[in-house]
C-alpha cells in the first residue's frame, strides 16, 4: 500500500459549498474495495454516499460525524495500492473562478434649485425632450410654460411663445418678502453695530476664513456648535444665501474655488441642498455695488453679521452687528479687533 | 422588371455559379420549383445534386444544413413557412447560432435559412406569422428582411457570402410583384448591417421593416403633395441593426414613427425605440415616439379580420398626420 | 499542441494495436477520474457528465476511423474526444475555464470540438449532434471525399425527433453515416425498459431501412469488428448503419445524480464487466503484451493526465474582454 489518499468532501451540485458528514460506514483498519461506501454526507436535505475510488485500507478518520465540511477538504485518509487521481492544489493555485472587476458606479452629482417659499409652482411638467433642453439653455424655467400639446405636454411651439418674466418676477417677489420678514425680525432684537477701516489687501475667501477663525476663537459667544458663514449673493431671483461650513478649515485655494462655483450656480438660482442650512453668521460684500457701508442686519438664529464696503484708495470699511442678548459691546469690539488683526497679518 | 421571387432565384443562381459548395435543400424546392415558385427551374438547370428535395423534416434538414456548413459547404435551406422554423429551433438557435462562439471560433456555420413570412394570403394563424423577434433576439444569428426585389438580390448574395448563419425573411405577398426599382444586372452585393435611407424629408422620420416599407412609401408620396416631407428608413438587416441614419434623421426632424407587421408585444421594432430612447438623439425629439405594429393576436382568417390585424396604409397616414400636426 | 498519434486497425492484430487500445481506454478512464476529483474539489464550474465504465465503445469505434473521418459527440463526450485524438491539456484547460482550452473557456465540457482530429463537437442538447452528423455525411458524399461520419449518442436520444429525422435522411440519401448508440440503459433516470416499447433497440433500424447490429459495448474487440464493417459499408456507398453498443455508466448521470433510480446490485454487476481488465486479461493471455507492459501503459496514461492537469492549472484564465467579437466569424473583405 504505497499511496496515501485523502477522501474529500465532494462537490455534488453546482451550488454546493459545504456538506454535513452524517456517518462513517468504515472504521480505521478496514479493507475496502473500489466502490465500497465509505461515508454518507448530506447536502440540501439529500443524502449522498461517497465511495472508495480504489482498493485499499482505511488509515484514519479526519472528521467527526455531524461536522460541516467545506468541499475539497478531507474526511478520511486511506492507503491504496494503485495511484488515485488526486489533485490538491490548495485554494490559491487551484482557483478557477475569476473575479470580474466591475467598474464602480460613479455617483451622480445633483444640484437642487433653491426652494422658493411663497409661490407654488407646478413641479411635475410634461415636456418634449427638446423643449426641456432648450429651456435649460435659454434660462427659462420649463415649469413656467403653459402647455398646449396633447396630454398637457409642453411642445416646442409652447416654448417658442414663452415670455421669461412672469414667474421670475414672482420668485423675486417671494424672495423680497422673505428678506423683509427677516429684517423686521431683526429690528426687534437688541443690537449694536461697529465699524472699522482696514487698509490691507484681502479677497472674500480670506475674509470668510478670517471671520470664521475669529468666531471659533470665541466659543463663549457662540449659540451654535458649528460655524457656517452665509454669503449674500444676488441672483436673478433675488438674494441667495449659500452657507460655507467651517470655512476656516479649508485651504484658501479650495475656498476660493468653492465660492466661485457656488456663486456661479447661485446666480442661476441653484444652490446645493447642503448649503442651504447651517448659517451661524452672514456676510454681505457691498463692494460689487460700490457702496461704502451699510449696517449689517441680523438674520434669524444668528447673533453676528458683517458687511464690507469700499471707501476708495484701497481702504475698506468693515461693519459688524451683534445681538446684545448674547454679546456685550466689549465683546463686539473685540471680535472686530480680532478680525482686523487677522486680516492685516 | 423582376419580381422578388425571380430576384431571389437569380441571386441563388449567381451564387451556385460562383461557388460549387453552394447548394439548396428544402421541401418541394426541386422538381416542384418551390411552394412559392422561388427556386423555379433551378432543379432542371443544376440537377438533383445541388437542389435537394427533402422529406417533411424541418429539424433534420436544418440540422443537416448545419452539419454540411461545418464541413465546408454553403447550404441554403428553405423552410416552407417561417412558422415551421419552430420545428427546427434547436438547430437554429442552440446549434447554428452558438457553434462559433461556444467552440471558441474553431468552427463556423456559413448557412442561409430562407423562409417566407407574413400575413395577407388568408392562410390563417399557423401560416402567417412574422417572427422577426424570435431570430433577432438570438446572439449569433444575422437576420435580413428585404422589402423589394433589388435589395433581395444584393442582400441574399451577401448572406451567402457571410460565414455566419443568416436568417433571410421573405414576404409572401411580395414574391410575385416587381419593386419600384428595377433589379440591377450583375452580381453586386448589398452589405449586411447597413440601413437604407429610402427617401429624405424634414418633418418626420419613419423606420419600417419588410412589407411596411412599401406601405409607408405610399404615405410619404401622398403627404409630400401636402407639403409634409418624410424621411423613410429601411433597416434591411434587423440584426445587427444600423441605427446611425435614424439618429441623424431624428436630429433633423425631431419626430419618429416606427412601423412593423408583427405583433407589438416584444416585437423587433421595439429595439429601434429602445436604442433611440437611450441615445444622444433623444434630446432632439419634439414629439413622443409613435409605434404602429400588428395587434397582439394570432392572425385571423376572414379577410377583413386579417386586414385589421396589421397596420395598413391608412393607419400609417393617420399616424403620420397626427404626429406632425400635434407636435410642433 | 498536436493530436496524439492514432492507430487504425483491429485491437489484437499486433502488439502496437493492443497497446493503443489499452492506452486509450486508460487515458479515458484516468481523465474521467481526474475530472471527478477536480470537480469534487470545487475547481470546475458547472457540472460534469462522466463516462467511467464506457471506455471500450469510443476506443473501438475510433480505431476504425482515419483522422479525417468526423464524429459528433454528446454531453457525455470526453471519451469520444480523447479516442479521436484530442489534446488532454486543452481539454482539461477548457474544463478549468482557461484561455488555452479548446473553446477558450467559452464552451465547457459539453461543447468541446477539435477540428484537427475531425471532431465536430460535443453537444449539450440530446440528439443535437445527429442531424449535424447527417449533414457532414451529406457534404462528404456531395464532395466525394470518401470520409465517413460517426454520430455518438445515447439510448435517450433515440426517442428524440432529431434522431428520427436524421436517420431517415441518412437512409434515403445513403449517407456515409454511422449511428453509434451507447446504450447505457438510462436516459438520465428513465431506464430503457420504461422508455422503449421494444426490448432490442436495434429493431429500430428496420423502420428506416437501416441495417442494425448489437455489440458488447464493453468489449473493445467486438466494437471494433462491427465498426469496421459499418465503415466499409459507408465507404462503398451503401449508406448508414445503426450500432447499438450495450454498456453501462458507473457514476450518476452527472455529478448531481443520486442514483435513486438503480440498485447497488445493478451497479455492482456491471463493475464486474469493466472493459479495461477484460481486455488486459485477453492480451496477456494471448501474449500480445506482458503484465508489466500493461501496468506500464496504465502508468503512462496516469502520467499523461497528471501532466495535463498540472499544465492547465497554471494557464491563464479566459478573459471576458473580446466576448462580443467572438460571436460572429469576421467577414473577410
Amino acid at each position: 500500500m504505497s499511496f496515501k489518499y485523502p477522501v474529500v468532501m465532494p462537490k455534488m451540485s453546482m451550488t454546493m459549498e459545504t456538506g454535513e458528514l452524517i456517518n462513517f460506514h468504515v472504521k480505521v483498519g478496514d479493507h475496502v474495495k473500489s466502490g465500497d461506501i465509505l461515508f454518507e454526507v448530506m447536502t440540501d436535505k439529500i443524502d449522498m454516499e461517497v465511495d472508495a475510488p480504489a482498493d485499499g485500507v482505511i488509515e484514519s478518520l479526519v472528521a467527526e460525524p455531524g461536522a460541516i465540511i467545506e468541499i475539497g477538504k478531507p474526511v478520511l485518509i486511506m492507503l491504496t495500492e494503485t495511484e488515485v487521481m488526486a489533485f490538491d492544489f490548495g485554494s490559491e493555485e487551484g482557483e478557477t473562478s475569476q473575479v470580474i472587476e466591475k467598474k464602480p458606479v460613479e455617483p451622480v452629482e445633483v444640484t437642487i434649485a433653491q426652494p422658493t417659499p411663497a409661490i407654488v409652482l407646478n413641479e411635475k411638467v410634461k415636456a418634449v425632450p427638446k423643449a426641456r433642453t432648450e429651456a435649460m439653455a435659454r434660462g427659462i424655467d420649463i415649469r413656467t410654460i403653459a402647455p398646449t400639446g396633447p396630454d398637457n405636454t409642453i411642445t416646442m411651439h409652447d416654448l417658442g411663445n414663452a415670455r421669461v418674466d412672469p414667474v421670475i418676477s414672482a420668485r423675486q417677489k417671494a424672495n423680497r418678502a422673505l428678506v423683509a420678514k427677516a429684517i423686521e425680525n431683526s429690528r426687534s432684537i437688541a443690537q449694536a453695530s461697529f465699524s472699522r477701516k482696514v487698509n490691507s489687501e484681502f479677497d472674500i475667501a480670506m475674509l470668510i476664513k478670517a471671520w470664521a477663525k475669529t468666531l471659533r476663537s470665541r466659543p463663549d459667544l457662540a449659540i451654535h456648535t458649528n460655524i457656517g458663514v452665509a454669503l449674500i449673493i444676488e441672483s436673478k431671483y433675488g438674494s441667495a444665501l449659500p452657507v460655507f461650513k467651517d470655512p476656516d478649515q479649508l485651504s484658501h485655494e479650495d475656498l476660493t474655488s468653492l465660492i466661485a462655483r457656488t456663486s456661479e450656480s447661485a446666480i442661476d438660482g441653484k444652490v446645493p441642498l447642503a448649503m442651504l442650512t447651517g448659517a451661524t453668521t452672514t456676510i454681505f460684500d457691498l463692494r460689487a455695488y460700490s457702496m461704502n457701508s451699510a449696517t449689517p442686519l441680523l438674520f434669524p438664529n444668528q447673533i453676528t453679521s458683517l458687511t464690507i464696503g469700499d471707501i476708495g484708495n484701497l481702504e475698506k470699511n468693515i461693519s459688524l452687528t451683534i445681538d446684545l442678548n448674547f454679546c456685550d459691546f466689549y465683546d463686539g469690539a473685540m471680535l472686530l479687533d480680532a478680525l482686523i488683526a487677522s486680516l492685516t497679518k | 422588371m423582376l419580381t422578388m421571387a425571380e430576384a431571389i432565384r437569380e441571386a441563388m443562381s449567381i451564387a451556385f455559379d460562383e461557388r460549387p459548395e453552394v447548394f439548396l435543400l428544402g421541401e418541394d424546392v426541386g422538381i416542384y420549383g418551390g411552394a412559392f415558385g422561388v427556386s423555379g427551374d433551378m432543379y432542371h438547370r443544376y440537377g438533383a445534386e445541388r437542389v435537394l428535395d427533402t422529406p417533411i423534416a424541418e429539424l433534420g434538414i436544418v440540422g443537416a444544413a448545419v452539419g454540411a456548413a461545418l464541413s465546408g459547404m454553403r447550404p441554403i435551406v428553405e423552410i416552407q413557412f417561417s412558422d415551421f422554423t419552430a420545428q427546427a429551433m434547436d438547430q437554429i438557435a442552440n446549434q447554428a447560432a452558438k457553434i462559433h462562439f461556444m467552440l471558441g471560433g474553431a468552427l463556423h456555420v456559413p448557412m442561409v435559412l430562407r423562409t417566407p413570412q407574413g400575413s395577407g394570403t388568408g392562410a390563417a394563424a399557423q401560416h402567417s406569422q412574422n417572427l422577426e423577434p424570435w431570430f433577432a433576439s438570438v446572439p449569433g444569428l444575422k437576420v435580413v428582411v428585404p422589402s423589394n426585389p433589388a435589395d433581395a438580390k444584393g442582400l441574399l448574395l451577401s448572406s451567402i457570402d457571410d460565414p455566419n448563419p443568416v436568417i433571410f425573411l421573405e414576404h409572401k405577398l411580395l414574391y410575385k410583384i416587381p419593386g419600384r426599382e428595377p433589379v440591377p444586372e450583375g452580381s453586386e452585393r448589398i452589405p449586411l448591417g447597413v440601413s437604407k435611407v429610402v427617401r429624405e424629408g424634414k418633418d418626420l422620420t419613419i423606420v419600417a421593416t419588410g412589407i411596411m416599407v412599401n406601405k409607408a412609401w405610399e404615405v410619404c408620396e401622398k403627404l409630400s403633395t401636402e407639403g409634409i416631407s418624410i424621411t423613410l428608413i429601411d433597416p434591411r438587416t434587423i440584426s445587427p441593426l444600423d441605427m446611425q441614419p435614424v439618429y441623424e434623421s431624428v436630429d433633423k426632424t425631431g419626430r419618429l414613427l416606427v412601423v412593423q407587421e408583427g405583433p407589438a408585444q416584444a416585437g423587433f421594432i421595439n429595439e429601434v425605440i429602445a436604442q433611440m430612447a437611450g441615445s444622444a438623439s433623444f434630446g432632439s425629439l419634439i414629439a413622443p415616439i409613435k409605434r404602429l405594429a400588428g395587434m397582439n393576436i394570432p392572425i385571423p382568417y376572414a379577410p377583413q379580420l386579417e386586414k385589421a390585424a396589421v397596420p395598413q396604409i391608412e393607419d400609417i397616414e393617420i399616424a403620420a398626420r397626427e404626429i406632425v400636426k400635434n407636435w410642433r | 499542441m498536436s493530436a496524439h498519434p492514432l492507430i487504425m486497425g483491429h485491437p489484437t492484430s499486433s502488439p502496437e494495436h493492443a497497446r493503443h487500445a489499452l492506452l486509450y481506454m486508460w487515458r479515458i478512464r484516468k481523465f474521467e477520474e481526474a475530472v471527478e476529483d477536480l470537480f469534487g474539489r470545487g475547481m470546475m464550474h458547472g457540472t460534469m457528465h462522466l463516462s467511467i465504465g464506457q471506455e471500450a465503445s469510443p476506443t473501438g469505434m475510433c480505431m476504425a476511423l482515419t483522422l479525417q473521418d468526423q464524429i459528433t459527440s454528446t454531453h457525455r463526450g470526453h471519451g469520444h474526444c480523447i479516442a479521436k485524438g484530442a489534446d488532454l491539456t486543452r481539454m482539461i484547460a477548457e474544463l478549468l475555464g482557461k484561455e488555452i482550452g479548446y473553446c477558450g473557456g467559452r464552451g465547457g465540457s459539453m461543447h468541446i470540438a477539435d477540428v484537427e482530429t475531425g471532431n465536430l463537437g460535443a453537444n449539450g442538447v440530446v440528439g443535437g449532434g445527429i442531424p449535424i452528423a447527417a449533414g457532414a455525411a451529406l457534404a462528404s458524399k456531395m464532395t466525394k471525399k470518401g470520409t465517413v461520419v460517426v454520430s455518438f449518442f445515447g439510448d435517450g436520444a433515440m426517442n428524440e425527433g432529431a434522431f428520427h429525422e436524421a436517420a431517415n435522411l441518412a437512409a434515403i440519401w445513403k449517407l456515409p453515416l454511422i449511428l453509434f448508440c451507447e446504450n447505457n440503459k438510462y436516459g438520465m433516470s428513465s431506464s430503457t425498459e420504461k422508455a422503449f416499447a421494444i426490448d432490442n433497440l436495434a429493431e429500430r433500424g428496420k423502420g428506416y431501412g437501416i441495417p442494425a447490429v448489437n455489440v458488447d459495448g464493453n468489449d473493445v474487440i467486438d466494437v471494433y469488428e462491427q465498426a469496421e464493417i459499418a465503415v466499409k459499408r459507408a465507404q462503398a456507398g451503401e449508406g448508414p448503419t445503426l450500432i447499438i453498443a450495450e454498456t453501462y455508466r458507473w457514476k450518476g448521470h452527472s455529478r448531481s445524480d443520486k442514483n435513486l433510480y438503480r440498485t447497488k446490485e445493478e451497479i455492482e454487476e456491471w463493475r464486474e464487466l469493466d472493459p479495461i481488465p477484460k481486455f488486459t486479461a485477453k492480451v496477456i493471455k494471448s501474449k500480445l503484451l506482458s503484465k508489466e507492459e500493461c501496468e506500464a501503459i496504465a502508468q503512462e496514461a496516469t502520467d499523461a493526465i497528471i501532466a495535463a492537469v498540472n499544465e492547465s492549472v497554471k494557464a491563464k484564465p479566459a478573459d471576458p474582454a473580446g466576448l462580443l467579437e467572438a460571436v460572429f466569424k469576421k467577414v473577410s473583405a
